[in-house]
């Protein structure tokens, strides 16, 4: 279980996170949403360790993040994908899952390079990565040079590299941004098949289909602060969170207007909120 | 098929040497001992630069570090003798003690900022050489230095030295080759491609390049002990940047995190100058032009493919590794 507990994060004078408090539950999908600029990705880069938290707890399982370093975050039990794919390029695809399988410890590390650790330990790890990638569709792939491959399946095998571990959480930052509509029902398949009871699932997307297609629980966010939570048929109904961000055209020129009026310059593609952009 | 490439190439190594080792005289075998042993400090600059992607220009303090620990320990500067094997245990280690002591505080820096430090580290080991007179006799350097005797085995002739440093080129690149294929290789890799991603995968990166680090400058120390007991004289002068700037061509030229680009390398930055000799006038001007020409034919060194050994497995028809 995640647990963000009364968390704020403050850039300077803007308040990114303003007193967010929310659990992600083990077994079920919970999904992130809002406009651009409401939090979502800093919440995940909070967690992940990426930005410091200004206040408030953020746990895993009882065991606090927010003053861990991120390499200890990791062996906690969370593992994330990024927005824009981050793999390790001139690595192979079943190397990049290795990266998340090696041993914590220092001196089991030095054991292994002269060769005082069990043969069976690494042919184990390995064997583990490639079970994981011939679930996810990606078995013939696994000697290829990951910066070769495709985008789809580059964004597979970061899904893979962030599963190998065995993780309690898993952050899904957009998986399915900049993929085809082939993909990412491919990629929704792959999340479905992901849900375990101990794994407490986040997904942060703009793909409205995809979210209310998969979660089984909704949090809307808007500037920093929790909007509403529920399931896909409860968020739907929520009229307040339609204004805000599912699409009523009048309630996103407001905004527009509005970012307008704080001299930010906005641009809304096809498929996603709103992208902004410093002057 | 599973074979051992790493192995297998380098045993045809020994055979090569030992042949040459009896036919070639004095000055050429003296070529082929400076070429093994730019190659070994370029196998293990490579451990951090090919490998940690971190780039290390004050390699040839680890190198000078074993260099004096020869020149003190076995010499009658301090009427101390020391056998060889131990000094060069004593050496690499100190080398590699160096290297975590440097690397706590820097290993934080990446990139140009790294390499300058690293590059000051390198002048600091030097100016000390040069200023602890009652130590190491500052600029006029040490001479008297001990005959290296190994289990019995009397090593002065570049003859011996011959067998001693293809034994560590053996021992070292099959070090290197095992870091390569270990967790370990796997997290420096991981570290060199995407550090935040890595730390992300939970690699603890700061200890991880600590270690790279420490395995780095210690083989760079064993070979400092090495050719302290090969010249039979040091002095500061033998460890200017230039040095550390020739190890880091050996491997930039050979191909970075590969065995064997290091050993090419090594043979191309000593063989070209020896064979320019004859044009002492233009010898620079010529060799600068020869590394500029590899450079802009082969940008990424010639043996470009980060994996070697599988590599050249692959093409031999070899087994897979």
């Amino acid at each position: 279980m995640l647990t963000f507990d009364h968390v704020t994060k403050q850039f300077g004078a803007l308040k990114a996170i303003d007193d967010v408090s929310f659990a992600v539950k083990p077994g079920i999908i919970t999904a992130v949403i809002g406009p651009n600029g409401a939090g979502k990705s800093t919440l995940v880069n909070m967690a992940a360790g990426s930005y410091g938290v200004s206040s408030g707890r953020i746990l895993v399982d009882g065991v606090e993040l927010q003053r861990l370093p991120k390499h200890r975050i990791a062996h906690a039990g969370l593992a994330r994908t990024y927005q824009n794919i981050r793999l390790f390029d001139a690595m192979s695809v079943v190397k990049n899952l290795e990266v998340a399988l090696v041993p914590p410890r220092i001196g089991r590390l030095v054991a292994d390079t002269f060769g005082l650790t069990p043969r069976a330990a690494a042919e184990e790890r390995r064997a583990r990565c490639h079970a994981v990638l011939d679930r996810l569709g990606l078995g013939p792939y696994a000697e290829r040079q990951a910066g070769s491959l495709a985008y789809g399946q580059q964004k597979l095998v970061e899904l893979a590299r962030a599963v190998v571990a065995g993780p309690r959480v898993l952050l899904l930052d957009e998986p399915a941004a900049g993929l085809n509509h082939g993909e990412t029902e491919q990629l929704k398949q792959h999340i479905l098949a992901l849900r375990a009871p101990d794994l407490a699932m986040v997904l942060i997307e703009h793909d409205m289909k995809l979210i209310m297609s998969i979660s089984d629980t909704i949090v809307v966010m808007e500037r920093g602060r929790v909007l509403a939570q529920g399931t896909a048929a409860e968020i739907r109904a929520n009229i307040e969170v339609q204004e805000a961000y599912l699409g009523q055209p009048g309630a996103i020129k407001d905004i527009e207007a509005a970012a307008r009026g704080r001299r930010n310059r906005v641009r809304i593609r096809e498929g996603e909120g709103l992208t902004w952009h410093q002057p | 098929m599973r074979v051992w490439p790493g192995a297998l190439a380098m045993a045809l190594l020994p055979v090569l040497a030992l042949i040459a080792g009896q036919f070639l005289p004095a000055y050429p075998l003296r070529i082929l001992d400076m070429i093994l042993l730019y190659a070994i400090l370029g196998l293990g600059l490579n451990i951090i630069v090919g490998y940690a992607g971190l780039l290390d220009l004050g390699y040839v303090a680890f190198y000078a570090i074993g260099a004096y620990s020869w020149a003190l320990l076995a010499s009658g500067q301090f009427d101390i003798h020391l056998p060889f094997a131990l000094v060069l245990l004593i050496g690499a280690s100190l080398a590699g003690l160096a290297g975590i002591l440097l690397g706590i505080p820097v290993l934080r820096l990446r990139g140009d900022y790294l390499a300058i430090v690293t590059l000051g580290f390198g002048e600091i080991i030097r100016v000390l050489m040069n200023n602890l007179d009652g130590v190491t006799n500052g600029p006029q350097g040490i001479a008297r230095i001990d005959e290296a005797h190994l289990f019995g085995w009397t090593l002065s002739t570049p003859h011996d030295f011959l067998y001693l440093l293809v034994a560590m080129l053996v021992v070292v690149f099959l070090f290197v080759w095992r870091i390569q294929e270990s967790a370990l290789g796997t997290a420096l890799s991981a570290v060199r491609e995407d550090q935040d991603a890595a730390r992300g995968c939970g690699i603890d990166t700061t200890r991880v390049k600590l270690v790279a680090f420490a395995f780095s400058a210690f083989v760079g120390g064993g070979c400092g002990v090495v050719f302290a007991a090969m010249q039979r004289f040091v002095s500061p002068e033998s460890f200017t940047f230039w040095e550390s700037l020739i190890i880091v061509l050996v491997i930039v030229i050979g191909g970075l995190g590969n065995p064997f680009g290091a050993l090419l390398g090594a043979t191309l930055l000593i063989l070209i100058p020896e064979l320019l000799r004859a044009y002492a006038d233009y010898r620079l001007l010529l060799y600068g032009m020869a590394l500029v020409i590899i450079i802009l034919a082969r940008p990424r060194g010639i043996i470009s493919r980060p994996f070697g050994p599988t590599w050249l497995m692959r093409r031999l028809g070899g087994g897979k590794c």
